[in-house]
């Protein structure tokens, strides 16, 4: 389990009191690897090695630690990770206990002499992955007053000493042990500060990660909310002023010179470029919404064949024949009509109008057991590698799409992609400038609903399946 | 022959003037009102043959609920109603005409822009035969 940073136990905003369980719960699975570890010492000490320690005590005290964390094991799937507050009791208690068995060990198997002293430090670095500075340092001292009593209590005969070395007994030597003192309190308490310092800094860079996220965020709801307003202002006077052209053409057709007529056909022209934009931006804002409701069960044959019939005229106009790829059997798929009418649609419409005269465009349609595959492929312009990425962006128009025309708005690719991510898919651009670009669409089926659909999309009767 | 009336119910005093030239060009009478209220007023004292009705004037959904009121009227009831939707109407759901007109209490949906073309064969379409 990556062992995660960051958290500060006491407060709640750092950490909840689920994520501090889980890893509550791998030290526990540490625990046991440690019980196992000092009875696979002690056995080779004492079995082995032929060391004189005590090997019933030393058992005893392995025994206890062993019981101790089948105790947390149980009491975690017990209890549920509610309270924050509890877990931090938990943890430290374990500390505790961890600790003083560690000490009880070591006065077992030679006390200073044991070079296993080490493994205090283990419990400090876990403490500051643990805590914040204040708690780091509390179990530093807990570990420092520990060891401490243990060496000057074997130093002045409180304590029996259970020779490790046979040859000498250093438990007496006072240079030594003010020397193995000294150091021991410089490491811990050195690590504790360590550990302290880089855990703050960690939450300094995590606090303002949080603030640049939460901005960004602002961010994206500001242009969305500002869209939104876009449309909404702009969408009525435009609609209102087409309507009024279309019906002075209509009603003074008779009355008005060609010249006047043609400048109307031009700004109902211009007009329905702005209602076309307006609409691209609402349903950039309202993608979201969309995904969520209004799923049915779809006949992506029937759809694709239908938006290829409406663009056949068009394809006509430049000699170019659309040609469609899919398999016999009909390919359901769960989903949102409106947003797979506008990516199957946007794509197909770009391919024509993008491509060369006279040339084909091939759409591809295939059926995997997870996921759907929908590509589009023609033979035009093609857009330059630099641009590939672009070319999703919003208002976005590579060089050789404004050299064709003038028409795009630069959104239609946007809120292809955006549709295909809020359907959970992906979409993949690959072109060579000149010979054309295939655009592939991979929507996954939705989990639960994938056999369902099937079965029902084969029971359904017309009405119901929705081409 | 007496002169059908239309009743046009849209707060947007530009479109109501255009669907007025345009109908009447056509023959037709043209009566308006600028809310739903002064709307369903309206339809029971004119009894016109036919109801234009905008989805979004104030609220969100008030062209919805003039239309069950209109089919909930004993004096209303009858009248074919025409519902003018715009584009992106932030109505809060994305209803599809073809699928949903069997739940709404509408004929038919125009949507906006409306071309005058379109707005006469559907007038003409839904109009009672009978006067």
């Amino acid at each position: 389990m990556r062992f995660d940073l960051g958290i500060a136990a006491e407060s709640s905003q750092f950490v909840s009191a689920a994520s501090l369980r889980l890893r509550l719960d791998w030290f526990n699975k540490l625990r046991w690897g440690a019980a196992a570890g000092v009875l696979g010492a002690i056995l080779v000490v004492g079995v082995v090695l032929k060391i004189p320690l005590p090997l019933r005590p030393l058992l005893v005290t392995a025994g206890c630690l062993a019981v101790a964390n089948l105790a947390y094991v149980l009491r975690n799937a017990r209890i549920e990770p509610v309270n924050i507050g509890a877990e931090i009791r938990v943890v430290k208690l374990q500390m505790l206990v961890d600790l003083v068995g560690l000490t009880v060990l070591l006065n077992l198997s030679g006390g200073i002499e044991n070079p296993l002293l080490f493994l205090y430090l283990i419990h400090v670095i876990i403490a500051s992955l643990l805590f914040k500075g204040r708690e780091i340092f509390q179990i530093a001292w807990l570990a420092i007053i520990l060891f401490t009593g243990e060496v000057l209590g074997e130093y002045w005969g409180l304590l029996p000493h259970h020779h490790l070395l046979s040859a000498s007994d250093m438990t007496h030597e006072l240079p030594f042990i003010l020397l193995t003192l000294a150091s021991f309190w410089m490491v811990l308490l050195f690590c504790a500060y360590m550990g302290a310092s880089i855990m703050n800094h960690n939450r300094t860079i995590k606090d303002e990660l949080v603030i640049r996220q939460t901005e960004l965020i602002e961010a994206g709801r500001a242009k969305v909310d500002f869209f939104r307003f876009v449309t909404h202002e702009v969408k009525s006077p435009v609609s209102t002023a087409q309507s009024a052209v279309e019906t002075v053409l209509q009603i003074g057709n008779d009355e008005l010179s060609p010249p006047l007529v043609d400048l109307l056909k031009r700004a109902v022209g211009r007009l329905e470029q702005a209602t076309e934009i307006v609409k691209d931006l609402a349903d950039l804002t309202r993608s979201r919404m969309l995904s969520r409701q209004n799923l049915q069960v779809i006949d992506l044959n029937r759809l694709v064949r239908r938006i290829v019939d409406n663009q056949t005229e068009l394809a006509a106009q430049t000699e170019q024949t659309i040609r469609i790829d899919q398999p016999p059997q009909p390919v359901v798929l769960t989903s949102n009509l409106t947003m797979l009418e506008k990516i199957f649609g946007n794509l197909i419409s770009n391919a024509v109008r993008y491509n060369t005269a006279g040339g084909q465009v091939v759409v591809q349609l295939s059926e995997h057991r997870k996921e759907i595959r929908f590509a589009v492929a023609d033979q035009g312009i093609g857009i330059a590698p630099e641009d590939q990425d672009k070319i999703f962006e919003e208002f976005y128009r590579s060089t050789q799409a404004q050299e064709r025309t003038n028409l795009g708005t630069g959104l239609g690719l946007s809120i292809v992609k955006k549709f295909v991510e809020e359907l959970d898919g992906t979409i993949t651009v690959s072109s060579l400038p000149g010979s054309g670009s295939t655009f592939r669409v991979v929507l996954p089926r939705l989990r639960a609903l994938s056999q369902e659909s099937r079965d029902q999309s084969t029971a359904a009767d017309d009405s119901r399946t929705i081409d | 022959m007496t002169k059908k009336t239309i009743l046009v119910i849209d707060d947007d005093i530009d479109l109501v003037e255009i669907i007025r030239v345009t109908l009447e060009n056509e023959g037709f009478g043209v009566i308006d009102a600028q809310s739903g209220e002064r709307g369903l007023e309206k339809a029971r004292a004119e009894n016109p043959a036919l109801i234009l009705l905008d989805v979004m004037m104030g609220s969100v959904d008030e062209g919805f609920q003039v239309a069950y009121e209109l089919r909930n009227n004993d004096a209303t009831k009858e009248i074919p109603i025409l519902m003018l939707t715009a584009v992106a109407d932030q109505t809060g759901f994305d209803f599809n005409p073809s699928k949903d007109q069997d739940f709404l209490p509408v004929d038919e949906f125009l949507e906006k822009p409306i071309s005058p073309r379109k707005l006469v064969d559907m007038v003409r379409k839904h109009l009672p035969t009978s006067v």
